[in-house]
């Protein structure tokens, strides 16, 4: 009986989404001209907004004679703009004529507005925080761009410091976000295509690219793929990143997300594409390679030398964050004779009174340092200094003095949870940290040679990955030489000549040659 | 075309060299020493004669029939039902080399590392990783091979550095002593690695730079030749005349790394290395089954027949042999006849028939032009 309730229920529900979805198709789908009346138009738009108590209708005469209709959001508009510069110009003076939409456009001493035919047009607008304003007898209202809202100012990125370049990071609006841009690239050639999502949020989505540079093909297959997604909202740009990857079922980031200007910036000039979506400082940038989540801005602002060093060090400690753990399970529990004697007597030592077996001891230990980092985020600040001296203690001393687990250990995960915040790319680094957890278990059945085997696996999965069509691995594999001088090392600025193989084709070279430095002859003053 | 991917030449030489080193370098001295002796080390010269003889087969084939693999061109050459039996009778001695390969990989990771773990473990392991890899495709066997071989060589090149210091150069003396005839004896285990090239044909049709491939694959010869020669000589000059009875040399002369009084026992390092090596030699093997199987059964698709092959490979590494005895006497005996006939064998002959056919065929537009 309860099963049947159940599905009565169900069956209720669905219906009642679909019929719900029908008028919000009805109503974003309205195609519907304005009528010349304007009470006409006033009732229309009083039934669409039933309920909606922010929706202003404000009616006045425009020169004490004609009829109008200001329709806005409280909230999302300028009220102070809109007495000073529409109510206060438009009820001034008495004119004997019925005023038409030029007459009234002159009055209004504002930059940017524009005509709107439709209820649909009249909806999108408001709902954008612009005011629109109707006249009697006439067929176009005119959509005032007014819309202001509180919003957070720019500040340095959270969760992407840098030490020398610039501090400024992406906010949450997509408008500030976009000068933010402007004011880097400052062509003509600089293209931004915009799309809206999401059924009830209607988030603004722009897609940004410089024309020339990027691969039009590769434009278009990001429309395509933006336009393709029908969901009920867009409130980061994590919901469509999922809804555009090539290979959904993969641990690792197909898409480059980034709150640093400079960074979109540096890659749009490489000819990539980038996101912005309303409503988060995170931008997406395609196609992206696992060579670009591995590299920082600041490599770039460096100095050549330290930067390729810097490099080198990050590599390193991405196999470390990765493999640590499971090489140690592995070493000390099947080839202990690979520890040379004195290390191998001062960590058996250690290990004496351990009740567990390498394997657990890690996994114990890798679990509770992934919560305390989990924990280090989610508490509010007041409390994080206290959650990390607990936690300081219970992984350090307490863990080991208890006889728990030992030393060794205790600096493998520390090594490990450093190495992994050596990635600059957030979700690059929790992709490596998810995957050490079945290499630990593959270390723990077959030794080594788990080790060897899953790392085989991850190397086939991530050659098999492709970033909007791009090879995830390259310019390793496949080899693309010339591109390995802003991989394996970085090199200096002068021998960056051409852009990245595969998504700057189109356009190759992006320097002129024999940009090398050296000491003028000419000027010498002795 | 049921393969959809595309290599470049560079990509196919770095699949062909694990393909064609892998496995065999850790006991190739050992068993080229039986017979050559002391000049083990020119084994590899002449077994590199076969490598390029059959490198040029392939090729003369491929020209005449381009994108096509050997299965294709026999049912091409030799009509419908013979060329179907030739062909499933090569790609059966595919499916038994690799389940050769991957027992010797087993018995290894067995005898030496795991001994406690129950050889299908092993087996199965290694087969489901390299089923990973053939499901991706002839792209990504040729990504894995170019971030990998690269890896494998330079820790080859670091080991045979570190045993630099135990070498011994006079041991190689008096070089053919007993003339020529011995080093060439010892050739015919090294040419039974050298056949391997005949996987080439399977990688020709889906080349983006047909015209580098004939350079490439003879390079690819000359570089396992070179590699080869250095294994043997190492190993003549570090064991002299004892490398014949030892099962293992190489691995044994890794064993004697010392440096620093830190950096011992790298045998481990070598095993993860060799594992490397192995699984880009078992996946180009089983790749090659799949895809020949396919082509066999002019299926749309290979995928499908990946798993269900890889079954049938652990299955076979089972069966080729009861115990070690028995497989070390099988590969020192019949599969060198077994891998020569097949490997070399069936090429030449579908060369000279689609030559003679040829000819025919242009005789007879000549009459009756």
């Amino acid at each position: 009986m309860d099963v049947f309730k159940k599905l009565v229920r169900k069956g209720y529900v669905s219906s009642q989404t679909k019929i719900s979805a029908d008028k919000l198709q009805d109503i974003t789908g309205m195609q519907i001209p304005l009528s010349l009346e304007l009470n006409e138009n006033l009732q229309t738009l009083q039934t669409i907004y039933e309920n909606c108590l922010y929706v202003v209708f404000h009616n006045f005469l425009i020169s004490g004679k004609t009829n109008a209709l200001l329709i806005f959001i409280e909230g999302l508009s300028d009220k102070d703009m809109i007495n000073e510069y529409v109510l206060t110009p438009l009820s001034q003076g008495t004119s004997e004529v019925q005023e038409s939409t030029p007459i009234v456009q002159n009055k209004i001493s504002l930059s940017n507005h524009k005509e709107v035919k439709t209820f649909e047009e009249v909806i999108e607008q408001v709902s954008m925080g612009n005011p629109v304003l109707l006249i009697d007898k006439e067929m176009n209202g005119i959509a005032l761009n007014l819309s202001k809202w509180e919003h957070r100012s720019i500040q340095e990125p959270v969760a992407e410091p840098i030490i020398k370049g610039p501090r400024e990071g992406f906010t949450e609006t997509l408008s500030v976000n976009m000068s933010l841009l402007l004011r880097k690239i400052k062509s003509p050639l600089f293209k931004m295509n915009s799309v809206k999502l999401g059924r009830y949020t209607q988030t603004q989505i722009v897609v940004a690219y410089i024309e020339g540079l990027a691969d039009p093909n590769l434009v278009q297959e990001v429309m395509n793929r933006l336009e393709r997604i029908d969901m009920d909202g867009v409130l980061e740009s994590g919901y469509i990143e999922e809804m555009i990857e090539d290979n959904p079922f993969s641990p690792f980031p197909q898409l480059l997300t980034t709150e640093r200007p400079d960074a979109v910036a540096a890659q749009l000039l490489e000819g990539r594409v980038s996101i912005l979506v309303d409503g988060t400082p995170i931008v997406i940038v395609v196609p992206t390679t696992l060579f670009s989540l591995l590299q920082s801005p600041e490599d770039y602002y460096q100095r050549f030398m330290i930067s390729s060093m810097i490099r080198w060090l990050r590599y390193l400690f991405v196999v470390i964050a990765l493999v640590a753990p499971s090489v140690y399970v592995a070493i000390l529990t099947y080839h202990q004779e690979m520890v040379p004697t004195t290390l191998l007597l001062s960590i058996s030592k250690s290990r004496e009174d351990i009740p567990f077996p390498a394997f657990f001891e890690a996994l114990l230990m890798e679990i509770t340092f992934e919560a305390l980092r989990e924990a280090g985020i989610r508490l509010p600040k007041q409390v994080g200094s206290a959650v990390s001296i607990v936690g300081a203690l219970v992984i350090g001393q307490a863990a080991t003095a208890a006889g728990l687990v030992s030393s060794p250990m205790v600096m493998v995960v520390a090594l490990t949870g450093i190495a992994s915040f050596m990635i600059p790319h957030y979700s690059t680094g929790v992709s490596f940290r998810l995957l050490r957890f079945p290499l630990m278990i593959l270390a723990g059945i077959l030794g080594l040679l788990g080790v060897v085997l899953g790392m085989i696996t991850i190397v086939i999965h991530l050659c098999t990955l492709r970033s909007f069509g791009v090879p995830y691995m390259t310019p390793l594999a496949p080899m693309k030489t010339r591109d390995m001088k802003d991989v394996l090392v970085r090199a200096p600025w002068w021998m960056l000549k051409t852009r990245p193989h595969l998504t700057g084709a189109g356009n190759k070279y992006r320097q002129s040659p024999g940009e090398i430095p050296g000491s003028s002859k000419g000027d010498e003053s002795e | 075309m049921i393969e959809k991917g595309k290599i470049s030449s560079l990509q196919m030489a770095m699949i062909m060299y694990p393909v064609v080193v892998a496995t065999g370098d850790l006991f190739i001295p050992a068993v080229t020493a039986k017979h050559a002796n002391r000049d083990l080390w020119i084994s590899p010269l002449w077994g590199s004669l076969i490598g390029f003889f059959v490198v040029y087969i392939i090729f003369q084939l491929h020209k005449l029939f381009p994108k096509e693999t050997l299965i294709q061109q026999t049912e091409r050459i030799f009509g419908r039902i013979v060329g179907k039996i030739i062909g499933i009778s090569f790609l059966f001695v595919m499916l038994q080399i690799n389940s050769q390969i991957i027992r010797q990989y087993g018995q290894f990771v067995g005898n030496v590392f795991l001994v406690k773990t129950p050889i299908l473990i092993v087996i199965g392991s290694i087969v489901l990783v390299c089923g990973f890899a053939v499901r991706g495709g002839l792209e990504v066997i040729a990504r894995c091979a170019q971030l990998f071989v690269p890896i494998v060589l330079l820790t080859w090149v670091l080991f045979f550095i570190l045993l630099i210091p135990d070498m011994e150069p006079r041991n190689m003396l008096p070089i053919m002593a007993k003339g020529i005839l011995p080093s060439i004896k010892g050739a015919i285990p090294q040419a039974a690695i050298f056949e391997h090239f005949v996987l080439l044909t399977f990688m020709l049709p889906y080349l983006t730079d047909l015209k580098k491939g004939m350079k490439w694959g003879v390079i690819s010869v000359f570089i396992t030749m070179l590699t080869l020669v250095l294994i043997t000589m190492s190993s003549l000059f570090i064991f002299g005349d004892i490398t014949s009875e030892l099962a293992f040399p190489v691995m044994i002369a890794i064993r004697y790394i010392e440096m620093a009084g830190f950096i011992e026992h790298l045998e481990a390092l070598m095993m993860a290395i060799w594992v490397i090596g192995t699984f880009l030699k078992i996946s180009t093997y089983y790749y090659v089954f799949v895809l020949g199987i396919s082509q066999w059964l002019h299926l749309s698709d290979y995928r499908p027949m990946v798993f269900p092959s890889g079954f049938l490979l652990i299955a076979f590494s089972i069966w080729v042999a009861t115990d070690v005895q028995e497989f070390l006497h099988f590969l020192s005996t019949v599969s060198y006849f077994q891998s020569a006939s097949f490997e070399i064998g069936i090429p030449t002959i579908l060369l000279l028939a689609a030559l003679a056919q040829k000819k025919i065929r242009k005789n007879k537009e000549g009459k009756k032009g």
